[in-house]
């Protein structure tokens, strides 16, 4: 049809992009969480105990 | 009231800072209220004037502003349909699909004076639809991830390139299965018209997320 062979209408089509990369993981998340959470509490007990 | 084209003090840049601003909060509560991370990354924040909740995962935080970094010289451009959050299940089907839909005005009639807080009154609004949204959705699946997808013309890609080019993130077309939902419920959620931007929020979730 005339729309295939007018470049300029191709280019400007309707096109759906999404990020190549993916986000991180939940279970990436839920080990990072359980990290902060273990270090925060080494931290307390360390304020608590005057170490630091 | 004075008319203003796209081109005055650069008109599109201010929209697209705003609308920037309120996607990456919107991103955030969405992945909150609908469990897509657990619960413990997020923090209580006040943006327009309402608490949200906003993740404290560098990671994650990172992602999303390197998404909006590229979907934001679309919508300098006008040149961004609509932008869409899609919570997929664990075999990267979509379940859920937050779709804001964006239009700008060619001519800009506005009272300077008003426009921002107004603007800001309209965006609180969506984000507390979006804060109660969970009352009207079924709950999805475990294991779910996201991803976030723009409708836009081939042509303006180019003007995306650059900052994918120099943010190290680069965009692909979607996959037929990452678009479409089959026969999705409707979920009109908010619309709001200003003088700068007219947008509404709605939500296509899956009928059998199981």
């Amino acid at each position: 049809g005339q729309a295939e062979s007018d470049p300029s209408s191709a280019s400007d089509k309707k096109v759906v992009l999404l990020p190549c990369k993916n986000p991180p993981n939940r279970e990436h998340v839920c080990q990072w969480l359980e990290a902060k959470k273990q270090y925060e509490c080494l931290q307390k007990w360390r304020r608590d105990t005057g170490l630091l | 009231m004075t008319t203003l084209t796209r081109q005055d003090i650069n008109f599109g840049q201010v929209v697209a800072d705003i609308l920037c601003e309120f996607l990456e909060v919107a991103i955030h509560l969405i992945l909150y209220v609908r469990e897509v991370y657990p619960s413990g990354i997020f923090q209580k924040r006040k943006k327009y004037n309402v608490p949200v909740q906003m993740s404290c995962h560098p990671e994650l935080n990172q992602y999303i502003q390197d998404t909006l970094h590229c979907v934001k010289p679309l919508i300098e451009k006008n040149d961004a349909e609509k932008v869409v959050v899609v919570i997929m299940d664990k075999e990267h089907h979509p379940v859920e699909r937050f779709v804001f839909e964006i239009s700008q005005p060619t001519l800009l009639s506005i009272s300077s004076d008003t426009l921002l807080s107004h603007v800001e009154q309209l965006l609180r609004a969506f984000i507390l639809k979006i804060s109660v949204c969970d009352a009207v959705l079924n709950s999805n699946p475990p294991g779910c991830s996201f991803t976030v997808l723009v409708h836009t013309r081939d042509a303006a890609t180019r003007n995306m390139e650059k900052v994918q080019v120099i943010k190290d993130f680069p965009w692909i077309v979607a996959d037929e299965q990452e678009v479409h939902m089959q026969e999705p419920r409707l979920i009109p959620l908010k619309t709001m018209t200003s003088d700068i931007v007219k947008m509404q929020l709605y939500v296509e979730e899956r009928a059998q997320k199981t």
